[in-house]
Formats: C-alpha cells, structure tokens, sequence
C-alpha cells in the first residue's frame, strides 16, 4: 500500500490549492452567492479551462478518465474553499448517470459539454414523498407521443435548476411503468420553475413538467439499468461530497487553531486552556479517521462489487456526517460568538456541513445501509 | 417529601390556559412558533401589553413593584402554558435582566422612571456588556466612562447587543476606575439607545439575519444620576444580574415546545411509506431527548423548590446553563432531521411570518426549523460559555 500522492495528483492539489487561496476568498463567494445563480460563471469557466469538470467523465467522451482518487483529491480543496459552483451536480452526479447511458447519443454529447463547460446539467428526481435521492418514489410520468414522448409530473429540489441548461429527468414511462431517464432542455414549453435559496446560499428549485412534448432521442435510459446508474451515480457523489467535507473540516480546524493562538481572554491566548487543547484534539481524532474511512471507501469502489461500494460508501457518509457536524460545531464554540457570524468562515462549513448531513441520504439512512438494514431501492 | 403539584396549582393552571384561549390569537401562536429569530417584535410588544393589562407581565417581580404575586412553581407553571400555547416570549432583557437590578439597586427616581414602562413593554431595553476582546471574560472590558461636572462621558465599544437595533433603553458595564483589581472598577450605568453618539449597526448572522448588534459609543454623554447603585460596584449588579439569568437559561419550555414540534413534523414527514415518528431509529433519539428534557425539568423544579443540596446553589444554576444549552441544541438537531432535505432552505423572516399559502411540497411547519438550529449555536457561548460554566462547576463544586 502506498498513500503517497503521484506527480499528477501532486499538481492537481496543488493547482486547486492555489486556486482557492488567490481567487476563492470567502469574501467573493459571498458575493456570489448574493447574484441570482449563488455562483460565479466567471469561476465556472475557470474550472473548466483547468480540467477540473472533465475529471470524472471518460476520455472517449471527452473528459479525462480520472479516477475515483483523482476526484476525491480535488473535492477536498473544494470543500475547504466552500466552493459554491455546480461542481458536484453537474461534473460528478449528472457526468456519472450519463457515463452509463452508452448507447445514447445524446448522453455523449452532453458528457462532453460537461467536460467543456459548455453545459449546466443537473439531475432532477426528488419527488415530494421522497426523504433522499435514494429512497424517492418516482411519479412523474412519460406517456407515448407519436414517436417521442409526452412528460408530466413535479420533482423537489433540483440543485442549481435554474442555471441548468439541461435537465435529467426520472419518469415511470408508458403503460408498462418501468423507470427512465429523460434528458429534457430547461427552456422547453411545459417547464416551470419555482427557484429558492438554501442555507449555504445554492439556489434550488421546484420544478414542474406540463404535458411537455420530446422526440425519443430524450430518453437516454429505461428499465433496471436505471435503478443501477442511479446507485453508481448516488455513491460516486457521495463520495465525493464526503471528501468535499473532510476538506472542510480540516479547513475548520485550521481557522480555529490559529483563532485560539490569537485571541486572549482572561490574560492569556486561548491555545493555553487545556479544556480548549483537548476539544482540538477530540476534534483532530474525529477528522483522521474520517479521511480513513473514505480511504476504504475508495478502495472499495476499486473492487468493482456493487454490494461492497454500497456498504462502504454508506459508512464512510455515516461516519463522516457524524464527525463533521462535531467538528464543525466546535469549530464555531471555540471562535465563540464572532463563530456565529454571517463574516466568519466558520459558520459557513457549518452550514456547507448540514447540506452534507442531508442531501444523498442522512446519516440514520447511511447506517441502516451499510448494515444491511434497508431494502435495496435506487 | 411531597412529589406532586397540589390542587391550587393544577386549578391555577387551568386559570392560565383559559386566559390563553381566551386572549392569543391563532396567527400570533403561527408566527411564534416558526422558531425564526428575533420573534416577531410587533406581536411580542402587544403581548407584553396583554400581560401587563392582567397584571401578569413580571411573573417574578415582587408585588409592590408590579408583579402577582406567584410563587416560584406558579411563574413556572405559567412560563410552561404561554409556551405551549405559542405565545410570545416577553423580552429577558427588561424584564428578567436590568429590571430586578433596578428595584434592587436603582434609587426610588430611577424605579419610578422605568419599571412601569418595562412592565407595560413601552420600552424594551439593550445590554450593553460584551465587548471585542471582553465576551466571557466581562473583567476586562474597557468601555471607559469618565466624569465631566455632572456628565459621565462614554467612550467605547460594546458587542453582541441583541435586538440594539430597536430598543429604547439599555444598559450598560463601563469601566470607571483603571486602578486596582479589574473587577472593581465597573459600574452600571443606563441611556437611552438615541442618545447622541451612539451608533448601533445589524451583525449579520448564520441563521441569516441580524437579531444581534454593536453599538459604538464616541463621547456618549450620560447624567451621573443614570448610575445604578455605587460607582464602582457595577461588578457585583452584573453578576446578581447573570445569576437571574443563568435560573432561566434552562429554556426548560422550549424544549418542550420544541419536543412537541418535532413529533408533529415526525407525524406528518413520511420514511419509506410511514410517519418518520414510527421508524425505530428515529423513536429510539426522540425518546432519548425526552427522558433528557425531563430530566432538565427537574433539576430546574428542585431550584424553584429550593431543594436541599451539598453544593452551591449557583453551580446548580450552571449545570442548568450546561445541560440546557446542549438540549437545545440537540432537539434543533432532531427537529432538522425529521423535517430531512426540506429543512435546507432559507426562510427569511417576512416569508417564514407571511399566511401559509397551501402548498404541499412546502408544509406549514417548515420555516424556521433549520433557522432554530443556526441561531442556537450561540446559546452555549452567550449568556457565559459553556466552557466557562464547567469552569464555574469545577470552582464551586469541587473547589478546584
């Protein structure tokens, strides 16, 4: 076993590092989130030109073929940068889902407008029965139209719906009620979007297809195909979100190490309190074994046995969840009230942690997963 | 011992509970029970006005400065059935903070000017205590205030001041002698919030609104007939003020208020084809708050009951602070998690207090619930840290 990083991952930390520290300030993410998208399009742009959304997408398709490690490495740096562009939902979730419909034209096409920055795709599946993109009944529905189809139906939630140009719809299909993916343009006559912001400043929206008419290359997959490609894309971005936050909590950690070092109460800095020494450190314990357990989680992906990612994943979220919200909890006691603040950074990766916490599944959900404990429904 | 609450009591709660029906309104209870912080400042200075009308508005106060006259197990039972109810909570700062001090240290001028409008909630007050540099540890504080003829002339800058934005009155720890130990140099002094030189300006927070305040104080000039008891005795009001405090801090009634929310979310919010309430997982944490809140209930019935204990009372009054800031905390946690994914969106105040527009994919019960969760990681830091709590313990307990 060797977990040194190679000379490529080496320069992709690197880059992402420098990134985040020249250009990402917390003061022009803030920004950001205060325009009508929450992100910069200027940042998007940028990302693309430095090969970070073509990393998860396969080279024939036109992306770079980076591997599950790859990816993880670089939504650390994310995650510690509070990056607040559709990384996750475009690059890793909807890049994921369309790398599996191979024999759709369309999905290729799109793949490489992903890896190009050309295109915002985002998925749009929760419905309002559902608690997690995992366990979400499907309900819109795709009725025959001629040679295409017909889509109606709600979907709850779609990350970053407004700013998508393309949409990746879960639908039952047809008299025979098996499940599809249809890839539907945000413009399309039928389509209407009530946008909201979330706690960490993403916009969210509420979407709902009126009779929308499409040809048939739009449905890009069907039948129990669909139920895998979910579970592939749903653990590959979990995962990746999981990373997301062990950046962030080291990022936490950091800021809250430097704020004991500076600030002085009672005659002295903060650091000199045992009790505040001891609470790093608890919070320094939380954080390693969290980077561990996604370290077993990527191995797992490895193995290329579905039951065996599914288990890892579930525990790494679990896990990690749990240790994040300790660690960005604390990160916000031991900066006390300034913690509390819209201004501080702390406050934002509790935040960044909550998002964490709940989309793709909680942790109650995880742990039931990962101990076998659930039925097994995309 | 006599472990039961007796019949004048269960005939006074009823007292209170047809008063509730009676007087609150069904909207006001709605607003009030979003969680969103501050609460609606409208309903609660009408609500204040209610109370003071029946002459209940200080249920602690003694009778000859305006209150009923309760004991401590009535105001109790009282505080528990306004909650319950989703009414208002009154203001802590004039009516729990600066008001005793004023009926126990004020001259008869100062009580004659101010308690009746504190009782009334014509005048909500600010507390000006914490400062950059000055949070838990209030001795160093350096706002100076610096006698000019019959003027003190007030320079510094305080932090943390809650609400600031809308009170009219506050008061304030300045520091009033340099010499000698820290502690002693501090006096407590109040002005009105438009006097000139005072600046108040909104900190944005967390939860995504500005409930809290700095207030920047440039040459604030303020009669020496403002000062509260002794020049230089500021140190002792401030902590009989923070001792008054610490008794409520339990936040004994929104826990319950709180564990009633979340079974309702859990009622309503579905988990694989069922109510959330009936997943075994989620009953299991639910009811782990609930023996804990009744736990907390108790501890805080035993202060009210001065029950006899081997330790000061005010290390009881910690583990109160302790135990009760972490509650509130974990029940918020809860309240998210059976709300789940919905719980992620922002509400801002006008749209969280708007008439619910019936919309199935956004319950009545959704705003406010994760805007609870981000303000309350301030209750284990105001009001004294909670590390500076379990330091208290260790002091008074243990002698440590």
């Amino acid at each position: 076993m060797d977990f040194n990083l190679s000379d490529e991952q080496r320069m992709l930390v690197d880059g992402a590092q420098r990134y985040i520290r020249e250009r990402y300030s917390l003061d022009a993410k803030r920004a950001a989130a205060k325009t009508e998208e929450g992100f910069s399009r200027e940042h998007w742009e940028k990302f693309a030109e430095l090969g970070w959304l073509a990393m998860g997408i396969p080279e024939d398709c036109g992306g770079m073929g980076g591997s599950p490690v790859d990816i993880a490495l670089l939504m650390e740096q994310l995650g510690a940068g509070l990056v607040a562009e559709p990384v996750l939902d475009t690059a890793i979730l909807a890049g994921t889902l369309l790398a599996q419909a191979s024999g759709s034209q369309r999905a290729i096409d799109l793949l490489g407008d992903i890896a190009a920055g050309e295109k915002i795709v985002v998925l749009a599946h929760m419905e309002r029965a559902g608690r997690s993109e995992y366990d979400t009944p499907v309900s819109a529905r795709a009725k025959r139209s001629g040679e295409g189809w017909q889509l109606s139906g709600i979907k709850h939630r779609v990350w970053h719906g407004a700013s998508a140009d393309c949409l990746l719809i879960t639908v039952r299909l047809g008299e025979t009620n098996e499940i599809g993916v249809l890839a539907v343009d945000r413009n399309a006559p039928g389509v209407d979007l009530t946008v909201y912001e979330m706690l960490d400043g993403t916009h969210a929206a509420d979407i709902r297809f009126d009779a929308v008419e499409l040809d048939s290359s739009a449905l890009i997959l069907r039948g129990p195909a669909v139920d895998d490609a979910l579970a592939v894309a749903f653990d590959h971005t979990v995962l990746a979100m999981t990373s997301s936050a062990i950046g962030s909590m080291d990022a936490v950690m950091a800021m809250t190490g430097e704020y004991l070092k500076t600030r002085v109460q009672y005659g002295q800095p903060l650091a000199k309190f045992q009790a505040l020494q001891h609470r790093m450190s608890e919070m320094f314990v939380e954080t390693d074994q969290a980077r561990s357990i996604v370290y077993r989680a990527l191995a797992a992906l490895e193995s290329g046995d579905a039951q065996e990612r599914a288990t890892a994943v579930s525990s790494a979220k679990s896990l990690v969840a749990r240790a994040c919200r300790f660690v960005t909890g604390h990160g916000i006691q031991l900066h006390g009230a300034i913690g509390t603040t819209e201004e501080y950074a702390v406050g934002h990766h509790y935040r960044a942690m909550l998002m964490y916490d709940y989309r793709f599944g909680d942790a109650t959900y995880h742990l039931e997963r990962s101990a076998g404990l659930l039925p097994r429904i995309a | 011992m006599n472990l039961k609450y007796g019949k004048e009591d269960e005939a006074f709660r009823e007292e209170v509970r047809a008063f509730l029906r009676d007087k609150l309104p069904h909207d006001v209870a709605r607003r009030t029970k979003t969680g969103m912080h501050p609460p609606n400042e409208d309903d609660r200075r009408w609500w204040n006005r209610v109370l003071f009308e029946k002459g209940w508005s200080a249920p602690l106060w003694p009778k000859e400065y305006g209150g009923p006259g309760w004991t401590h197990l009535q105001a109790h039972i009282f505080e528990y059935e306004c909650r319950m109810a989703g009414a208002p909570e009154l203001r802590w700062q004039g009516l729990r903070l600066i008001g005793p001090v004023l009926y126990t240290f004020g001259t008869p001028e100062q009580k004659a000017r101010y308690l009746p409008a504190i009782l009334k909630g014509d005048e909500m007050w600010a507390q000006g205590f914490s400062e950059p540099g000055a949070g838990s540890d209030l001795a160093s504080l350096k706002t100076s205030a610096v006698l000019d003829g019959d003027h003190y002339v007030i320079n510094g800058q305080k932090l943390w001041t809650t609400e600031g934005h809308y009170s009219e009155q506050g008061f304030f720890l300045v520091r009033t002698d340099n010499t000698g130990k820290s502690q002693r140099g501090i006096s407590m002094i109040v002005f009105p919030m438009d006097t000139p030189g005072v600046t108040v300006r909104q900190i944005p927070m967390i939860n995504g609104e500005g409930s809290t305040c700095e207030v920047f104080l440039d040459n604030v000039r303020v009669p020496r007939e403002n000062l509260i008891g002794a020049v230089n005795a500021g140190w002792d009001q401030a902590k009989f003020l923070l001792s008054n405090e610490r008794t409520s801090s339990a936040e004994i009634y929104k826990a319950f208020s709180d564990l009633a929310r979340i079974r309702h979310i859990a009622e309503h919010e579905l988990k694989n084809g069922r109510p959330i309430i009936q997943d075994p997982v989620f009953a299991r944490k639910l009811a782990e708050l609930e023996i804990d809140v009744n736990a907390l209930e108790w501890s805080v019935l035993r202060v009210l009951c001065e029950a006899p204990s081997n330790y000061p009372i005010a290390a009881n009054a910690s583990v109160l602070k302790v135990r009760g800031s972490e509650l509130q905390q974990r029940l918020t946690e809860l309240a998210v998690e059976a709300l789940g994914q919905r719980s992620l969106r922002m509400y801002r105040r006008d749209e969280a207090y708007a008439p619910p527009a019936v919309n199935p994919l956004w319950p009545d019960y959704t705003p406010g619930v994760a805007t609870d969760l981000l303000y309350l990681r301030a209750c284990t830091i105001f009001g004294g840290a909670k590390e500076v709590q379990k330091n208290i313990i260790a002091k008074l307990a243990f002698g440590l």
